[in-house]
């Protein structure tokens, strides 16, 4: 279903590219360029430049400032630089400066920097 | 004129002894102050600074607006610079920028030019935010006549 935009070939380097195996943090970064359309799940923890329509899930979420989501973002943790457009879910809420946001905040926690534009219905759970 | 001086003095019991003592008696700074315990059901308007901190229910219209720990609001309120420490249910109008501090529980429409809330405060309704359009400058027709001018003297030169 998930469409990634690759459509940047890169030259082939020969330098062998190494996984950090020790690693303990499942971290999935997603550049500027990508753009899905469906839906992006994971268990750990999602850094996000690109544009995706449809539903996001994971434990932690890191919208970045060219990041623009439109449809359903649910997590533990969420901080929104971009844009989004539909409904947030989360435990804690981290609205930065950059965020431009519509639509519907479910939240426990929430903190908002100001210069951030939200239009926007909240609710509160405890 | 005399006796409603002496009862505003009721808000200044001994057992405020925070900013209350700052503010002089006698002032032209249109200053209210509805201090803990005392209940206030009403209109206010063309107040300058307003501290609350006892229960107002109303309409509030200051520029500077703030809503103690212990302060509760019903109603609507409008004012430049608003901070919120405590519970308010109703709507807020904010021109310039809102505060909305950890301890405050907002229940309600806040309509809100820049605002900044607290981890831990609790918000439950509505947020518009106003500005937008302002914050787009279009470009004047001045402007545009003096980038011509200026590149034609460029051209010459």
């Amino acid at each position: 279903m998930a469409l990634f935009g690759s459509s940047e070939k890169k030259p082939e380097v020969k330098t062998e590219f190494m996984f950090d195996t020790d690693s303990t943090i499942d971290q999935s970064t997603l550049a500027k360029d990508v753009k899905i359309n469906g839906s992006l799940e994971s268990t750990d923890y999602i850094d996000f430049s690109g544009h995706l329509t449809g539903t996001i899930k994971s434990s932690t979420i890191n919208l970045k400032p060219s990041s623009y989501v439109k449809g359903t973002i649910t997590a533990d943790t969420i901080t929104i630089e971009g844009e989004v457009d539909g409904d947030i879910q989360a435990k804690d809420i981290y609205i930065k400066s950059t965020a431009r946001i519509k639509g519907n905040i479910r939240y426990h926690n929430i903190d908002i920097q100001n210069g951030s534009i939200i239009n926007a219905d909240l609710f509160y759970s405890s | 004129m005399d006796e409603n001086n002496i009862s505003m003095d009721e808000n200044n019991t001994e057992s405020s002894d925070d900013e209350a003592q700052s503010i002089p008696l006698d002032n032209d700074a249109k200053a209210v102050n509805i201090g803990t315990g005392v209940r206030v059901d009403g209109r206010i308007e063309g107040a300058e600074t307003s501290d609350i901190s006892g229960t107002l229910t109303g309409t509030l219209k200051s520029s500077n607006i703030n809503i103690s720990n212990k302060g509760v609001f019903s109603g609507d309120m409008s004012g430049q610079e608003i901070t919120i420490s405590g519970s308010v249910d109703g709507e807020i109008n904010s021109d310039d920028y809102l505060i909305v501090n950890n301890s405050a529980n907002i229940k309600g429409v806040i309509e809100y030019a820049s605002l900044q809330v607290s981890y831990g405060a609790r918000i439950q309704g509505t947020l518009r935010h106003r500005g937008s359009v302002q914050s787009y400058t279009p470009v004047t027709d001045d402007e545009v006549k003096e980038d011509l001018n200026n590149e034609s003297q460029e051209g010459d030169q």
